[in-house]
This record gives structure tokens, C-alpha cells and sequence, in this order.
């Protein structure tokens, strides 16, 4: 290699990770699926599908359905419960060596309160995203979408741990800046945005929703303009890093929201499209640096704001 | 399991909306085993955006050929079946667990081997056919075809000539039986002599199979599809129901599922 390899590290709160490409919670399952087609250590992060106090079946099928550059899913928050994730999942996707984020998602306050607690406890990961955001069960948007209810959860995790909290966003709200300033003030190391918006699409043959949950999160390149805007308006009012998600499908995809202003980038849906999504962006990104004389990734993070 | 790019080496209209596409995947052809499936995508496109994904009709681990058969039955699947010879298609796989072979069950060694096909649900038991066909003890193939018309008996000749008999229903009597598949099946296993019965077709055929295979004390498997995200367990969007609630995943813990894991009421619902 001719040029000095670039400095890709991040931090987020005490947290440093190696580079700023990580998975999108929900769309790399426990990592493991994965194992046999990708180096997972190669991540900067692996997030885990959604935990949950006790175990959850999800929606009634169908669960997917691809639009126009997208899809919907409604998976409803299927897991196995926080307790069976922790003994049965992380010891082993620890083994590859790559930090792990659970993505945390509760019915209340105490809820996210315990599932904080029980995943500090297990020594297994590195960070805590607290899912405020998911539009596919009831009541999971609720607290996303009100600044004083954010920061109440925000700052009741805050107060009984002090592994990094990064909070996921949802877009589907009038003024996102308003959440992300109640989630920073109330304690959150970091922002993740964007989770789904809200769609639906209908099955005009048979008259019916196509999901069986009749609405669905929207993802893929779709929802990429309207993500690049919200972490183009966080960047503006928050001074904690932002990870920017929402269809990025190639490294350009990615260097628009670092320019935008995210310091990471999570990669969901292009998981389903080529599981090397997230390793071919990290290429990218070290060839893009190398090729502009970028010395370290963060001289481009917020570039685009002048 | 492999991602890799392939080439497309012929793509033939065998029946109204249904294809044979026949790609050049050495290593997936010779890693594929019967019921297994592939997941294809377009290269470079975003339109379809996901993967699609296919069951292999036949691998031929000699020449490296996999042949699918594909029905046209959206948007995805109909700008898959216009790419011509050449093009380059993205396959994933092989993926999902395998029909079991008749010695892993318990279903007695000297009965007959029953398969159950319905439209395009042909190809999976092609493939499981032409596995049996080259046992050391190949067992005896009774296959079964059941379509709406005709047309729809889709590369029928592949199945019958896998089978030692053959048997043939349409819904308008344009060929064999007038009637439903599932009345031959019944007629089968009144014989009493059925080892297993093998099943892929639309859900409501398959629910009639496993339902009657099961009160004949025959083991039964079936082949489903759902709309799918990853193809390899991750997503938990190709659900199905799962007898005693629950679901399960058709990418990973299927496609192939012995009947009694399935809950028929939640898929005959869908």
C-alpha cells in the first residue's frame, strides 16, 4: 500500500471502535447468521436485533414486502427475550472479537431500566442502543416521539449504567432536532438515525394490506434522502456523534451522511441485498481516503455544512 | 454458503409466466442438495432491489449447471425471467435445510416413496427425484401432478421421467384426472403401502397432503415459500406458523419442514 492506511476509529462516549461501519439493528440478526460469508471482525460494530424483557413471537406473516427502492417489514420485535440473548447469542459472536451493541426496546421505563442493567451485567457488550423508535408494535414509537418522554428514559438509563448509550431516532416526527436535544441533554453518548418510516402497501388483488400487520417501516434507498436531511439538522444542534443509517447501499452512500454530519454509518437493508455490504463500504471508505490525502475520516465528518 | 456471480446461460419459456433458467454455479451445483434453494439478484440494479429466492429444480455437479424454474409472479420475478442468455445473475446459496432422504425416516424400507406436485411446486421434487434415482437403494417413485389446466403441468416430463409411475390431475380435465391432485393422493394411500409422502405446491394443496397423510400414519414433508429478506435466518421475515405457536423461518429452518411442525390453520388464514 502506498499511501498511510487513514484513521477510521470513532468514539462514542468512552467507547473507541475501530472503524465507523457497524450493521443496522434488525437486519444482521445476532451477527452469527452471518458468519460463514462475512469477517465479522472486520465491523466496527455488530448491533443486534431488538431485545426484549421477555420473549416476543413478532407479527403475523406477511412480514415483508419491497416497494419502490425499498421495503416494508413488520417483523414485530421477534426475539427470544433479553435472558436467551445473553446466554445463548452473545458468548459466541463475542468470539470473533467485534463490539457488540445491543438494541434495546421496552413496553416502559422500567423495562428499558432492566434491560440495561442485564446486558451491563453480561460483560458482553460494548454499547447500548436504546430502540425508541420501532413502528411495528404498539406503543414502540411512543417514546420517540416526545422530547420529555426521550429524556425521562434517556436519563433513568443513564443514572444506573455507564457503558456509552446511543439513542435510535425515529423520523416520524415533526421537528426531529427536538428529540435528539432531550435525548443528549438527558445523557445519550451518541444518536443512531434513522430507524423506518411509517408505510404500508396494499395488495390491490386481494383488496388487503400486504403486511399482516397492515403497516410496516420503510427502509432501503428509498428513505436515504430523507435520512441524510435529519442528520444534516441533528448535526446543527447536537455535539455528541451521530450514526447515520437509512439505505446506504454503497460507499458514497455512506460518505454522504459523513458529510452530512454522521462520525458512523450502520448498514441495514443492503445486508439482504450483498451480506458484504458493510465490508465492501470499509474498502470503500480506505480507498476514498487515501485517494483525497484524508489522514483521519473525522476531517470529513459535517464537511458538507461549509 | 456462497455469494457469487454467475452467468445466465439459457432463460426458455416452458409455460405461460414460467422459465427455465439454467446458470453456470459450479460450486453452489455441487454443494446443493434437494429442497435447497438459491437466492438471486440482479447485479448492479436496484429494481428488483431485494433477492428472489428460487428453488433448484436440478444441479448438475458435473457440468456446474443449476436449472430453476421460475414463475413470473410480480415485478421482481418478472424482470428476472426477460434477462437473456449472458447476463450475469448474483446467486446466494446453497440455502435452507434439505428434503431428508427416505433412509433418515422411520416409514418402512420396502414401501413406495410418494411425491406431491402442484404447479410450480414441481421443481424441489424434481430435484429430490433425481437424488433418490441415483441411492444405492432407490427407492420406488410414485409422483403426482396436480395443475388448473394443462399448461400449468410445468416440466412435467422431468418429474415422470424420475418417477416409476406417474399421475397426472387438472382442475378442467385437460389432462389425467378432472379434479384436484389431492384425490389421487387419497387414492395412494388407501394402498397402504406409502413410506413417505413428499409435498410442494400451494399452501392449501399442502395442507390437504399433510392433513390426509396424517391420518394415514404416513410421515409427510413440505416445501413453502414466503416473501423473504436475508435468506440465511437473520431478518425473521419469512415467517410461517409454527404448530403450538410461534414461527418459523422458511430461509433457515426451512424450506423443507416435516408437516407436523407447521401450523396449517395459521397458513391456510394467510
Amino acid at each position: 500500500m502506498s499511501e498511510a492506511c487513514p484513521d477510521l476509529s470513532v468514539r462514542i462516549g468512552s467507547l473507541v471502535l475501530p472503524n465507523p461501519v457497524m450493521t443496522a439493528s434488525g437486519t444482521f440478526g445476532y451477527g452469527l447468521e452471518y458468519a460463514d460469508i462475512c469477517d465479522l471482525s472486520r465491523l466496527g460494530a455488530v448491533v443486534i436485533k431488538a431485545a426484549t424483557v421477555a420473549p416476543r413471537v413478532g407479527n403475523r406473516p406477511p412480514r415483508i414486502v419491497e416497494t419502490a427502492a425499498g421495503m416494508l417489514n413488520a417483523i414485530g420485535l421477534q426475539n427470544p427475550g433479553a435472558d436467551a440473548i445473553i446466554a445463548e447469542k452473545l458468548p459466541e459472536l463475542a468470539g470473533f472479537g467485534v463490539p457488540i451493541i445491543a438494541n434495546l426496546a421496552g413496553e416502559c421505563v422500567d423495562d428499558y431500566v432492566l434491560l440495561a442493567d442485564k446486558f451491563a451485567a453480561c460483560g458482553h457488550v460494548a454499547a447500548l442502543e436504546l430502540n425508541i423508535s420501532c413502528p411495528n408494535v404498539e406503543g414502540g414509537m411512543a417514546f420517540g416521539v416526545c422530547p420529555e418522554m426521550t429524556a425521562e428514559l434517556v436519563g433513568s438509563v443513564r443514572a444506573i449504567t455507564d457503558l456509552p448509550l446511543i439513542t435510535k431516532l425515529s423520523p416520524n416526527v415533526t421537528d426531529i432536532t427536538e428529540i435528539a436535544v432531550a435525548a443528549v441533554t438527558a445523557g445519550s453518548d451518541a444518536l443512531s438515525m434513522i430507524n423506518t418510516l411509517l408505510g404500508m402497501s396494499i395488495d390491490v388483488r386481494r383488496r388487503r394490506p400486504l403486511l399482516g400487520n397492515a403497516t410496516g417501516g420503510l427502509s432501503g434507498p428509498a428513505i436515504r434522502p430523507v435520512a441524510v436531511r435529519c442528520v444534516w439538522q441533528v448535526y446543527d444542534v447536537v455535539d455528541v456523534p451521530i450514526i447515520g443509517s437509512g439505505g446506504i447501499m454503497c460507499v458514497e452512500d455512506a460518505l454522504e451522511f459523513i458529510m452530512a454530519g454522521a462520525s458512523a454509518v450502520a448498514i441495514g437493508t443492503a445486508n439482504f441485498v450483498n451480506p458484504l455490504a458493510g465490508t465492501e463500504i470499509l474498502d470503500g471508505l480506505v480507498d476514498y481516503c487515501q485517494s483525497n490525502g484524508i489522514k483521519d475520516i473525522s476531517e470529513i465528518v459535517g464537511v458538507a455544512h461549509g | 454458503m456462497l455469494s457469487t456471480e454467475c452467468e445466465l446461460l439459457s432463460n426458455q419459456l416452458v409455460a405461460p409466466d414460467h422459465y427455465v433458467m439454467q446458470i453456470l454455479a459450479p460450486e453452489i451445483a455441487r454443494a446443493s442438495l434437494p429442497g435447497q434453494f438459491v437466492h438471486l439478484r440482479i447485479p448492479r440494479t436496484m429494481d428488483p432491489l431485494l433477492r428472489r429466492p428460487l428453488s433448484v429444480m436440478l444441479a448438475d455437479k458435473v457440468h456446474g449447471h443449476l436449472r430453476l424454474l421460475v414463475r413470473a409472479a410480480g415485478r421482481g420475478t418478472e424482470i428476472i425471467v426477460a434477462l437473456p442468455s449472458g447476463a450475469s445473475v448474483d446467486l446466494l446459496g446453497p440455502l435452507g435445510s434439505p428434503f431428508p432422504m427416505p433412509d433418515e425416516i422411520d416409514g418402512g424400507s420396502d414401501k413406495d416413496v410418494l411425491l406431491v406436485a402442484g404447479g410450480v411446486g414441481v421443481a424441489p421434487l424434481v430435484c429430490l427425484a433425481d437424488a433418490m434415482r441415483s441411492l444405492d437403494d432407490t427407492p420406488y417413485i410414485r409422483s403426482m401432478f396436480g395443475a388448473s389446466t394443462e399448461d400449468m403441468l410445468v416440466c412435467w416430463t422431468e418429474l415422470a421421467a424420475r418417477s416409476d409411475e406417474f399421475s397426472v390431475a387438472t382442475e378442467d380435465g385437460s389432462a389425467g384426472e378432472e379434479g384436484l391432485i389431492t384425490e389421487v393422493l387419497a387414492g395412494q394411500l388407501e394402498r397402504g403401502h406409502a413410506r413417505v409422502v413428499y409435498g410442494c405446491g400451494p399452501a392449501a394443496m399442502m395442507a390437504e397432503v399433510a392433513r390426509m397423510s396424517a391420518e394415514a400414519g404416513v410421515p409427510c414433508y413440505c416445501s413453502f415459500e414466503q416473501r423473504m429478506g436475508c435468506g440465511v435466518g437473520a431478518c425473521l421475515s419469512c415467517a410461517i406458523g409454527a404448530a403450538g405457536g410461534g414461527y418459523l423461518r422458511v430461509c433457515k429452518d426451512g424450506p423443507v419442514f416435516n408437516a407436523e411442525q407447521v401450523d396449517w390453520e395459521a397458513i391456510r388464514d394467510e
